[in-house]
């Protein structure tokens, strides 16, 4: 087992609460499992996920050359990896993309751990937003929806930001920002120079998300 | 969309004075922004000023993120420091999502200052001293905000801090999960919490704390020299003793404490608090300021002077740890002494202590510690939330 897979167990959860609160719901997480270099495992891949029981909707074996293509013409909104080049690569075409904690994470709830330090920049009007940082931002307006279709206990969901330089109104100003996106927090830490290592370890968030690849 | 928050967050500090009174101390000024600002007719800023340029940095040079290992951190809930029983009945009454509508709906009214407050505010007047005078200096008092709260109550805690000018930049709202993890990873010198339970297992695991209650009368204290006072058995120093008294009484307890006269006591729970106390001290006696030392220790102590007080003493001086005032009551009530010295804390392991204090309005802290927990009950419930 890698170290994905507590991961896809609790995006798992997620849809599947999701569903029982309505059945009819659309708003789903959607898994894309991509393989480069895999060709000749692809039978095995496969097999091994239904043996888990993972639900994973799509499978592509694609070449590493054709990685951000294959995520493009996906329509990838979230690309996770261990691969710091990989994801890096695919943020600079726009392709919002994180690096998957090596600490092991518990499978329940999915805790997503938000940078708050690239949350919130002044946006200035000369220059256009960056494609990664408007799917950071339309990623974390889908997220804020489905985190509201639960209660604040109990959800299988939990949103965690996280302020490293800055004090603590810098951090107020995060989390009025993610409110008016849509993006209510569960947990929000204003660290101010402390070292994010421990806070990290504690947290053991699934994934982490900023405005490109954050580690 | 950023410019409307930043707004929003800086017409917090319009908000004048309410019943909380100003609380502003002395060595502060006035508010830079409030002088310069235009405001357009909705009275809303026109400018967008860099809401990080406020109060504190009016303070010349001086370190304001201190590495937590250099700093004495102390860790407060957001229901010692603020009053928020009107909050805390909602949540018990209604559950946790009224709570949390509630919280949001009067995020723009501060909450008022709670047990903690005056400690803190005192935490800072020392800092300001010692900014003065070793400016690169990280060995300042660090206050870090721990709640269990939700994330939602974040916004109105921010405002209520910009209301009362706490110099306040780290916090952990941990949503629910138990926040003594964070309080290791802050090396925290001193938790104060409202939930004995929380501080129990931050004693468990080594780290000085105690419950504190708000109470009705509060008596005035030092805006210039923070008083913090200390019982001696199961706080600074273990509960042996104690455990002799309970077990074979008065007469015991005197034979024992005579017969170790020069045995040193073991250390209790706010032993490192002292000591953390005392290495601040040292740097103002460093610049000859050991007559205007902004820091004042106190041990107050059921122990008599002529006999049993010896070997606490002893200890003390074992230890290395200077002490400004003993005071040895030989079994006397502490609340008039308590308020003969006006502490901005007194902490102490026994509740009927804790509770005397209260009521001649010191504010008191109860270290759940040691034998005495298990005979002392707390006479009036009513004081503990």
């Amino acid at each position: 087992m890698g170290v994905a897979f507590p991961l896809l167990q609790s995006l798992q959860k997620v849809n599947q609460r999701l569903l029982e609160k309505n059945p009819a719901e659309s708003l789903l997480f959607d898994v894309v499992l991509i393989a480069t270099d895999s060709q000749q495992q692809s039978s095995r891949i496969i097999s091994s996920t239904s043996h888990y029981g993972l639900e994973v909707g799509r499978f592509c074996f694609s070449s590493r050359e054709d990685l951000v293509e294959t995520l493009v013409a996906n329509k990838v909104q979230l690309f996770l990896s261990t691969d710091r080049d990989e994801t890096l690569q695919a943020s600079q075409k726009g392709v919002l993309s994180a690096l998957l904690g090596q600490q092991e994470a518990a499978s329940e709830p999915l805790t997503v751990m938000l940078c708050g330090d690239a949350v919130v920049r002044p946006d200035s009007d000369s220059d256009p937003v960056p494609a990664s940082r408007r799917a950071a931002q339309s990623f974390s307006a889908r997220l804020g929806e489905m985190r509201g279709r639960f209660g604040a206990s109990g959800s299988p969901l939990s949103i965690v930001l996280v302020t490293s330089s800055g004090g603590s109104e810098s951090c107020g100003v995060a989390l009025q920002a993610l409110r008016s996106r849509g993006l209510s927090v569960d947990e929000a830490y204003c660290l101010a120079g402390t070292p994010r290592g421990p806070i990290l370890s504690l947290l053991r968030p699934h994934f982490l998300l900023g405005d490109g690849v954050i580690d | 969309m950023v410019k409307m928050s930043l707004h929003l967050v800086q017409v917090m500090q319009k908000v004048s004075p309410s019943a909380n009174g100003d609380s502003r101390a002395s060595w502060e000024e006035d508010e830079e922004e409030d002088e310069e600002e235009d405001e357009d007719h909705l009275g809303l800023p026109t400018t967008t000023k860099p809401v990080t340029g406020r109060r504190a940095r009016k303070v010349e040079g001086g370190v304001f993120f201190p590495k937590p290992e250099n700093a004495v951190t102390v860790a407060v809930s957001s229901r010692v420091l603020f009053r928020t029983e009107l909050e805390q009945k909602v949540f018990e009454q209604k559950g946790v999502e009224e709570y949390l509508r509630y919280q949001i709906e009067h995020e723009n009214e501060p909450f008022a200052p709670g047990p903690a407050f005056p400690f803190v505010k005192a935490l800072e007047t020392v800092n300001a001293r010692l900014r003065e005078l070793y400016p690169q200096s990280e060995e300042l008092f660090d206050i870090v905000l721990v709640t269990y709260n939700h994330a939602h109550v974040g916004i109105r805690l921010i405002n209520t801090i910009n209301h009362h000018n706490l110099f306040i930049e780290r916090f952990c709202m941990t949503g629910g999960s138990s926040p003594i993890g964070y309080l290791k990873a802050w090396h925290t010198n001193l938790y104060l919490s409202a939930d004995a339970d929380k501080v129990r297992e931050a004693l468990a695991e080594g780290i000085a704390a105690a419950t504190m209650f708000m109470t009705e009368k509060l008596t005035e204290v030092s805006e210039s020299q923070l008083r913090v006072a200390f019982d001696g058995d199961a706080v600074l120093f273990s509960d042996e003793s104690e455990r002799i008294f309970k077990a074979h009484g008065l007469d015991k307890f005197f034979q024992h404490e005579r017969d170790n006269e020069d045995t040193l006591l073991d250390h209790g729970p706010l032993k490192g608090f002292l000591e953390a106390l005392g290495k601040l001290q040292k740097k103002f006696y460093a610049k000859g300021q050991r007559l205007d030392c902004p820091i004042r220790t106190y041990l107050v102590t059921a122990r008599s002077a002529a006999s049993s007080g010896i070997r606490a003493l002893k200890t003390l001086r074992a230890w290395g740890l200077e002490i400004d005032e003993a005071l040895f009551l030989a079994g006397a009530p502490k609340g008039p002494m308590l308020e003969k010295i006006r502490p901005h804390i007194y902490f102490d392991d026994q509740m009927f202590h804790v509770e005397g204090a209260a009521e001649m309005g010191t504010v008191a802290a109860h270290v759940p510690y040691g034998v005495a927990q298990k005979h002392n009950q707390p006479q009036n419930p009513g004081v503990r939330k």
